[in-house]
């Protein structure tokens, strides 16, 4: 090589336009999309959502502890290697080599002992956080099992003297087998601490509510245990929890609502539940159907059509019924332990709903008195496995 | 500085397929590792555009849930086993023994069967697409999600994936047995430990953690084996097994296989550092006792994986967690004072390992993140780890090698590479992995769980997602200028020489390509840097002995 | 740095601590290759091990009982298992009195009991496949819950090792029957013989782990 390649000039553009690239894309997804966005987002850039439990607050007083002493090292670190590779660039008439220094020790000891320091400090109040949220107390206000399966949560109020080591274990005062909506979910009382024991009934899934700021592994074989209490101003709010440990094909919908109620409303609530799964015989949901599923005593006119349920599937996935005539749904759920129902949507899964039949666990059979409906396209679907879809036409 | 071309050491190059394939000399070995990553690295690229595409809008578009958990289970499985792990084997096969003027590796026969387990290995894994479905568990493969039960893994593509991946460790193993012996026992008269080059440092310690590692990874995978097929019940509940059990023996190997995946790409950043700078390395002893502090570390973290299980002592793990970033903050000072008061030659290879330092810092601060066990109960399992692990494995190891690509490609080619198509590529590569990847913290942080298809239209997550698929085919776009770039070079490249980078150790004291001898005759060795001893002549060679290091 | 020097000159004697500046001398390739192999296969074996403590921890009675019969299983009345171990630790003497055979340049002696060695290998197997049919016989097999589980995949890998030096072993006769081997040339002897005592190293530490530790009796 006669001389070494002069590239420096286009290399250095090259470098100065990609950052200025990268901070543009970076203020535009952070400025411009959050002005142009739905309003429906929690997001407030690079920081978690605002915590809801006195748990998460901690957290996220921790999170930005820890964001802060992160931005001041990026900067400090990431200057430090533009302004050198920008500074000290090689001249055309660098004939003579630089001093060619090969360490020097206290500079080295310096930043040996700095960020031995800063870790130091990171993990101490880390720890200290750590040991806060981690409490666990003998006497909750509220214990509940939140039980997890492939691709659904159940939600099992317990009695306050329930222990998980005793055998055989207290029976559930009542089960929430819907995992999401307004009439399913995990109701908590604002306000008053609740324990949650977390078992599986087959794989690894993980609880977690992105504004607890939390989550804790469901492993089969053990039950994980935590505590936490939502703050008393966020009664009334609804946050949207979802599994975060890879489950199987259906891993996406395991997806779980949490209803903070004022802890009046609480008590109200979940005697009414107790007092509605002790009248039936199975446990019912909450609001067992939009329309009186039960009600015309006298035979149905229309006809009864066949639907099951195996494998987290509908068959069959088409079904035909005539218009203005109430009819009968016959459902076997052969799913073993696994709730399903049959409820139906206007067009699509996303429409309104018009009939909504009992949630139940197989292996076990239910029919159904679906009222009267107007000739067009619906959609079935399970009201636990949002995945599980069929089209109703009636004409 | 005067050029020696050799023309007759070229023609060994131009020898048909069957030379190739028999081949047992380390630096035809080496470039076969290294066109077999890129193979893989191209298949892997191509399952990542389709999960990249698949999430671009919400709603399953081409892929259905099950197939979504194959691509992202192989893109995981070619990218960590079968690219960035051989290709820095690759490099270390390739330059390390010329590095250490070593004629050949200690075994160059069980060099062969290392590489050519490999493409074996993963054709066996890719095989599940064919034989109605591959592993679909994730690279973690977790027992039960694993085991064969109904909604878990039931096909033959999980054992396909369990059987490809005992091949692949077995070539590790083997090959860092060759490694070693070879580090040991062949270098060149004057060539102490410390006198050797960074890269073979990172080579040395990458051999001790796959040595002590991949065996135990190996005996999880074939005790899953077990539990599919034979009837165990090693970590199935159901059975009477342990599922955290799966989680801790996996997770002893898979987390000094991280420190596998970078170790190579710092060496590497390492030796082009100084050459492009025109100084030594700064604080040399100080580096290699980093190097072997991560190492050691290495073995004390793996529980951090788990924080969220509720099966884990927290502050133990922690800490040592946390401990990791001493000396890889010791590395980075040493890397930045290389390059101050030098003279800086800003040609593609620095560009790269430039792009390595800004890129692999943003994956050791986000880290730290997680090292904190409450944020991590936050942040676990979300996105923000997808952009950690992409900071540290794409923006540290893949820029790494790139890096080492430009800069070696001469040496193995006795051509240059087009400057100004690897800095195009830089730039696209750059901008490209920074849309990608860094919107990925804020829809952790906003709570999207990794390893889901679909994601609903209201939770906020859309803008981003799209953002990130236009970043992830930017990535992809910048490997077609890499390609014709070589493409060109290998066809009517400028001739390199012996040195045209005006290295520092003895891979530059040889023609390119080195004949398969590697050396007619090395130059006394005193320092780290042999060849900068000899071009500058005792002048330096002073510099080097007085100065304190 | 002057220490360091200091300990260069040192250990010059002893390459496997770094440091020769020529590769003819100590240790050979064949045999250092050889010990890092055996490290790896050290750690291979330290995963079995880790899920065996693992599981047994997890067992409330160990050995469980046989869920057919409600009985415990009856391990230690296996009647093969002492003469076998015996018979293992005795062939790493006879593999050791081949290899310092081959090193005085003593051929006959080296062959004689390497062939001795190779002999009690397959006795081995032969004993232990022996016990497995008894324990197939009694109900515990691979797929009979964790006790099973553990058992046969520790010794099973153990016995395949065992094979796999005896395959080492016969490759080391055949070549020393034909004279490939002096007492200045026998790398594969010395590797071949530490793989042995590595195989019957293992042994003694599953023996006394599978039969000389004491079971778990519910709650003490």
């Amino acid at each position: 090589m006669a001389s070494p390649p002069r590239t420096g000039r286009f290399a250095l553009q090259a470098l100065v336009v990609g950052v200025i690239l990268v901070v543009g894309v970076a203020i535009a997804i952070f400025g411009g999309l959050d002005l142009v966005g739905t309003g429906q987002r929690v997001v407030t850039s690079l920081f978690p959502p605002e915590a809801v439990t006195t748990q998460g607050a901690k957290i996220r007083d921790l999170y930005t502890i820890v964001f802060f002493i992160a931005v001041v090292i990026f900067f400090v670190v990431e200057g430090l290697i533009l302004w050198t590779v920008l500074r000290y660039r090689r001249k055309p008439d660098d004939y003579e080599l630089p001093a060619q220094t090969h360490g020097n020790a206290i500079a080295e000891v310096v930043w040996t002992v700095v960020p031995t320091l800063i870790v130091a400090f990171l993990f101490v109040i880390s720890w200290q956080t750590l040991n806060t949220v981690e409490i666990v107390s003998a006497q909750p206000d509220q214990k509940i099992q939140a039980t997890a399966g492939q691709f659904q949560w159940t939600f099992s109020y317990l009695p306050a003297d329930y222990d998980p080591n005793e055998k055989p274990r207290k029976e559930p005062l009542f089960t929430q087998l819907i995992p999401a909506g307004d009439d399913g979910g995990l109701v908590i009382p604002a306000g008053r601490t609740v324990k949650l024991y977390l078992e599986s009934n087959d794989v690894i899934h993980a609880f977690y509510v992105p504004q607890f700021l939390f989550k804790r592994d469901v492993v089969p074989g053990r039950t994980n245990v935590f505590e936490f209490t939502v703050k008393p101003e966020d009664a009334g709010s609804t946050f949207r929890g979802q599994c975060a440990e890879l489950c199987g094909a259906g891993h996406r919908v395991m997806l779980f609502d949490v209803h903070a109620y004022a802890p009046a409303d609480f008590d109200t609530w979940l005697q009414t539940q107790i007092t509605a799964a002790s009248a039936s015989p199975t446990p019912a949901p909450s609001g067992a159907a939009a329309a009186p599923s039960g009600a015309p005593s006298g035979a149905p006119a229309g006809p009864t059509l066949a639907v099951t349920a195996s494998n987290l599937a509908f068959d069959p996935t088409a079904l035909q019924a005539p218009a203005d005539t109430p009819f009968q749904i016959d459902f076997d759920n052969k799913d073993a332990s696994i709730p399903h129902n049959v409820a139906i949507h206007e067009g699509s899964p996303s429409g309104a709903e018009v009939f909504k039949g009992a949630v139940f666990p197989g292996p076990a059979k239910k029919t159904y008195d679906v009222p009267p409906l107007k000739a067009g396209t619906y959609a079935f679907v399970c009201s636990v496995h949002p995945n599980m879809t069929g089209t109703l036409t009636v004409n | 500085m005067a050029t020696t071309v050799l023309h007759p050491a070229a023609p060994t190059y131009r020898s048909g397929l069957y030379d190739w394939i028999t081949t047992t000399d380390h630096k035809k070995i080496g470039i076969l590792y290294i066109v077999n990553s890129f193979i893989f690295f191209f298949i892997g690229g191509i399952l990542a555009m389709l999960v990249r595409s698949e999430l671009a809008f919400p709603g399953l578009q081409i892929l259905s849930d099950q197939t979504y958990n194959e691509v992202f289970t192989m893109h995981a499985t070619m990218m960590i086993f079968l690219f960035v792990i051989p290709m820095l084997a690759g490099f270390g096969n390739y330059v390390m023994p010329l590095q250490i003027g070593a004629p050949d590796m200690a075994f160059p026969r069980i060099n062969a069967l290392s590489f050519w387990m490999l493409p074996l290995g993963g054709f066996l894994i890719l095989l599940g697409f064919v034989t109605g479905g591959t592993a679909a568990a994730g690279w973690t493969s977790y027992s039960p999600l694993a085991q064969d039960r109904p909604l878990g893994s039931t096909g033959s593509g999980q054992d396909l994936w369990i059987v490809g991946l005992t091949l692949v460790g077995t070539s590790s193993i083997l090959g860092a047995v060759n490694f070693l012996v070879t580090i040991f026992k062949m270098r060149a008269p004057g060539m102490t430990l410390f006198r050797m080059p960074l890269l073979t440092w990172t080579v040395l310690v990458t051999a001790v953690l796959v040595l002590l590692a991949t065996p135990v990874f190996t005996s999880a995978v074939i005790m899953l084996f077990i539990d599919r097929n034979l009837g165990g019940s090693f970590f199935d509940p159901a059975n009477g097994g342990d599922a955290i059990l799966y989680q801790n023996v996996f997770w002893f190997y898979s987390h000094p296989a991280v420190y596998v995946m970078i170790l190579i790409a710092m060496g590497t950043v390492s030796e082009i550092l100084p050459v492009f700078s025109r100084k030594p390395l700064f604080g040399y002893k100080a580096f290699v006792f980093a190097t072997v502090a991560i190492g050691a570390l290495g073995f004390s973290v793996w529980a951090h994986h788990m924080f969220t299980t509720g099966a884990v002592y927290l502050p133990f793990f922690s800490l040592m967690t946390f401990l990791i970033a001493v000396p890889t903050g010791v590395k980075f000072f040493n890397w930045i004072f290389t390059m101050w008061r030098g003279q800086i030659r800003v040609a593609t290879p620095l560009l790269f390992a430039i792009g390595f330092l800004t890129m692999f810092l943003i994956g050791g601060i986000n880290g730290a993140f997680s090292a904190s066990v409450p944020v991590d109960f936050a942040l676990h399992d979300t996105y923000f780890v997808v952009a950690h692990l992409h900071y540290v494995l794409f923006g540290g190891s893949v820029f790494g090698i790139m890096a080492g690509l430009y800069y070696w490609f001469p040496k193995m080619t006795g051509r240059m590479l087009n400057e100004t198509l690897g800095k195009i590529q830089f730039v696209l590569m750059f901008i490209g992995f920074n849309m990608t990847f860094f919107p990925m913290h804020e829809l952790g942080l906003s709570g999207m769980p990794r390893r889901i298809a679909d994601y609903s239209s209201t939770a906020g997550w859309n803008d981003l997602n799209l953002v990130a698929t236009i970043g992830g085919f930017t990535i992809a776009a910048s490997m077609v200028p890499l390609l014709w770039n070589v493409f060109l070079s290998l066809r009517s490249g400028a001739i390199a020489g012996d040195d045209p980078w005006e290295g520092n150790t003895l891979e530059w004291a040889t023609t390119s390509p080195p004949p398969p001898y590697n050396f007619d005759r090395l130059p006394e060795i005193r320092s780290e840097r042999p060849v900068f001893d000899a071009r500058h002549g005792p002048k330096s060679h002073a510099l080097t002995t007085t100065d304190e290091h | 740095m002057t220490t360091d020097e200091h300990a260069l000159a040192t250990t010059e004697h002893n390459p496997v601590a770094g440091l020769s500046h020529d590769s003819t001398g100590g240790i050979s390739n064949v045999v250092l290759g050889m010990l890092l192999f055996l490290t790896s296969e050290v750690m291979f074996f330290a995963g079995l091990f880790a899920a065996y403590f693992s599981v047994r921890a997890h067992s409330p009675l160990w050995p469980p009982l046989n869920p057919e019969t409600s009985e415990a299983f009856h391990v230690e009345i296996l009647p093969l298992v002492g003469p076998a171990t015996v018979l293992l630790i005795l062939s790493s003497f006879t593999c050791q009195f081949a290899v310092w055979g081959i090193r005085r340049g003593d051929r006959v002696a080296f062959v004689r009991n390497i062939a001795v060695t190779f002999v009690i290998g397959i006795t081995f197997l032969v004993m232990q496949a022996i016990d497995y049919a008894a324990l197939g016989s009694e109900g515990l097999t691979l797929a009979s819950g964790p006790y099973g589980t553990t058992y046969f995949t520790l010794t099973g890998f153990h016995g395949a090792h065992v094979f796999g030096g005896v395959v080492m072993l016969g490759v080391v006769l055949y070549r020393g029957m034909s004279g490939q081997f002096s007492a200045r040339h026998h790398d594969a002897v010395e590797a071949a013989s530490l793989y042995w005592h590595f195989v019957d190293v293992v042994w003694i530490l599953l023996f006394s782990l599978l039969y000389l530790l004491p079971g778990k009796t519910p709650q003490g």
